[in-house]
């Protein structure tokens, strides 16, 4: 094996399902909405995916119910949001705590019990690139599918008309309904698309990042990948940097374990003081008066606005 | 007029029962009798003296919390980063119990300032984050709060650890001298119930008959409006971070000084988070916030019962509370209540 093959085969490996909630979230988010319930949402659909698959023997059928459980949760809040006025943050909240202590409840006959797999799906001769090969063509459907997504979801907000009208409406509504878009269904389709994704991402860990269940199986993910979104600008690819980067640094931290046994622990943390640090960058390099003197690659790193009309409910005309 | 007030009653309590029949329903749904239930629950938090004393013990730190949110809240900001707040009391609380200061008779009053000034520490620099530097106060708060917990690992396994083999089970046992008095054999904590109570005094007085409440407020309803009226909102979401982060350390001292006496890794408890709710349900009301979290305390207190009684997860006992406080917001919604009180109306005025 090449030096750090492995290595970088572990990182995309093990990040699949944080790059499938960032993704969710991100086009959630870009419609102006919040989905705060991700840490509860995850826990749910992971059980949901380990439970379904150890009784049907079939992961993808898991991985497709994780999906529905999680656009059910998203379709709540959207639904608490638009048709009912109430807070989206006050739901998703209300929801983590639900959701999460649901999974505790419900999946005490499914800890630490063995289940169905899936199988690696190995293209031949692509699988023998250096890196490339082992990290993307010799892994199993559901991180070939995290990796798709990422390019997928970029061409699909940046490129296409639909992801057009989605930002629309995450920036300003009003002057979108002025458009003849209507923002509330905008929000509903985009937030429940980003449930089913951040549902596919709790199946991606309880089949496969880290397979199986235990009580609070995803503790603390969820609130790490609502900083990663961030930490991503809003950007899809820079999101999926951020997975990565985290990636990286559990393999440091799992790597350290012998040396350090207060540093594995901490280690894991730091997403939340970088992503902090990020705002604060987004804060200082992107005010609208001062992109333009800013070199176009830095731009690219510190840049990305949050979407101006985030977590506001819409305005009834 | 009468008739309306009558009115107005019939609609809270058909609310109440609404979102109690809701909750009810998810118990059902998982497989359990709510009456055993709640039954179970309130004999296992008021049975005997001492398990009054032990919901009591809980009601403290969430009390606390909750009326930090509410001042909090009326400045308009979303304190998730709370359980941070209470995280840095409880440090606070330690650093004096560990130094050369625990094994004096002062060390209680030293850990008040201490923590407190801590807990305020911490919600200051979320104020700071989101004045200075537009971080959302959900995302600043979240990120102070996983700084904090890191470092209350870091802190349990390395310098604090306990003699011989560091454990994340905690630190050693404070020093008696460190530990909060309490009066009779059933251990009441007087200090800590006395302070409680100077608290919800003062933040009645404050939030509903000073001059700097009210401004707070009106910060909380609208900061942009109110920067037209010659006074800086900034300052008032500094002032509430000041408040809310301080009583929030308090809870965190408690925590440390009352209830372990040591530190631990989950020395929050998740009560933070459960004072969300509270407040949540209760609209940010004193009187109702104080009723709201004897109730959820009672709740948690109790629900070390089901595990041996009716062989129930402890976990319940959230899911029965949040999915409360969800139907007690969705009959709260303005369709819901409008719908409820219009049928109300009708049914009422056919009766006569």
């Amino acid at each position: 094996m090449l030096p750090f093959e492995s290595s970088v085969v572990t990182v995309i490996s093990l990040s699949a399902p944080i790059i499938l909630v960032v993704i969710g979230e991100t086009i959630t988010e870009k419609s102006g909405v919040i989905n705060l319930s991700i840490e509860g949402t995850l826990l749910i659909t992971a059980l949901t995916a380990f439970a379904v698959s150890v009784t049907t023997g079939s992961p993808f059928l898991g991985f497709l119910c994780a999906g529905l459980v999680g656009s059910i949760a998203a379709l709540v809040i959207i639904i608490c949001d638009t048709k009912l006025g109430m807070d989206q943050i006050a739901i998703g909240f209300i929801l983590t705590i639900f959701l999460g202590k649901l999974s505790s409840f419900l999946g005490k006959e499914y800890v630490r019990i063995p289940g169905p797999y899936f199988q690696e799906l190995s293209i031949p001769i692509l699988k023998d690139i250096p890196y490339l090969g082992p990290s993307f063509f010799d892994q199993n459907i559901i991180v070939i599918f995290s990796f798709l997504m990422i390019p997928a979801t970029w061409y699909f907000i940046e490129k296409t008309r639909l992801g057009l009208i989605v930002k629309a409406v995450g920036e300003n509504p009003v002057s979108a309904q002025n458009r003849g878009i209507n923002p509330e269904k905008v929000r509903i389709i985009a937030t429940v698309v980003g449930g089913i994704l951040i549902g596919f991402g709790g199946a991606a860990f309880s089949l496969h990042a880290k397979f199986g269940w235990s009580e609070n199986h995803t503790g603390n993910y969820g609130w790490i990948c609502l900083a990663i979104v961030i930490f991503g600008g809003w950007n899809p690819i820079r999101a999926a940097i951020g997975a990565y980067s985290f990636g990286i640094f559990q393999i440091i931290a799992l790597k350290m374990q012998s040396v350090a046994l207060g540093l594995t622990q901490v280690l894991p943390l730091i997403p939340f003081p970088l992503m902090i640090l990020t705002l604060i960058f987004i804060q200082r390099f992107n005010r609208s008066d001062r992109t333009t003197n800013l070199p176009k690659i830095l731009n690219a790193f510190f840049g990305g606005q949050s979407p101006e009309n985030i977590g506001k409910p819409l305005e009834k005309n | 007029m009468i008739n309306f007030n009558i009115n107005n009653f019939i609609t809270l309590a058909t609310q109440i029962v609404l979102a109690a029949i809701g909750a009810s329903l998810i118990i059902i749904l998982l497989g359990a009798s709510p009456v055993e239930v709640i039954t179970s629950i309130f004999d296992g938090a008021f049975g005997r003296p001492e398990k009054i004393v032990k919901t009591m013990l809980i009601f403290l730190p969430i009390s606390l919390a909750a009326l930090a949110l509410i001042i909090t809240f009326s400045g308009g900001l979303w304190n998730i980063g709370i359980e941070g707040q209470i995280v840095l009391g409880a440090i606070g609380a330690s650093w004096v119990s560990k130094s050369f200061l625990g094994e004096s008779n002062i060390s209680p009053y030293l850990q008040l300032i201490v923590g407190i000034s801590m807990g305020s520490a911490w919600g200051l620099l979320c104020g700071l984050l989101k004045v200075k530097f537009q971080v959302h106060e959900i995302f600043g708060g979240l990120g102070l709060y996983f700084v904090g917990s890191g470092a209350i690992i870091y802190l349990i396994l390395g310098p604090w650890s306990k003699q011989g083999i560091a454990s994340t089970s905690g630190t050693d046992i404070f020093p008696k001298e460190s530990w909060f008095p309490t009066v009779s054999s059933l251990n009441i904590p007087a200090l800590p119930i006395f302070i409680i109570c100077l608290i919800i005094i003062a933040i009645i007085l404050f939030l509903s008959f000073s001059k700097l409440g009210l401004k707070l407020k009106a910060t909380g309803v609208n900061p942009d409006s109110t920067n037209k009226f010659q006074f800086n909102s900034n300052s008032y979401i500094y002032l509430a971070f000041l408040i809310g982060g301080g009583i929030a350390g308090l809870a965190g001292v408690f925590q440390a000084g009352v209830f372990y006496h040591k530190l631990v890794p989950s020395i929050s408890g998740g009560y933070g988070f459960l004072a969300i709710l509270v407040v949540l349900a209760s609209g940010k009301r004193v009187v109702p916030t104080l009723l709201l979290t004897l109730f959820f305390s009672a709740m948690i207190a109790g629900g070390s019962q089901l595990q041996l009684r009716l062989n129930l997860h402890s976990s319940l006992i959230s899911i029965i509370l949040s999915s409360m406080v969800f139907f007690w917001l969705v009959v709260n919604s303005v369709p819901v209540k409008k719908n409820i009180s219009r049928i109300i109306n009708r049914g009422h005025n056919a009766s006569f």
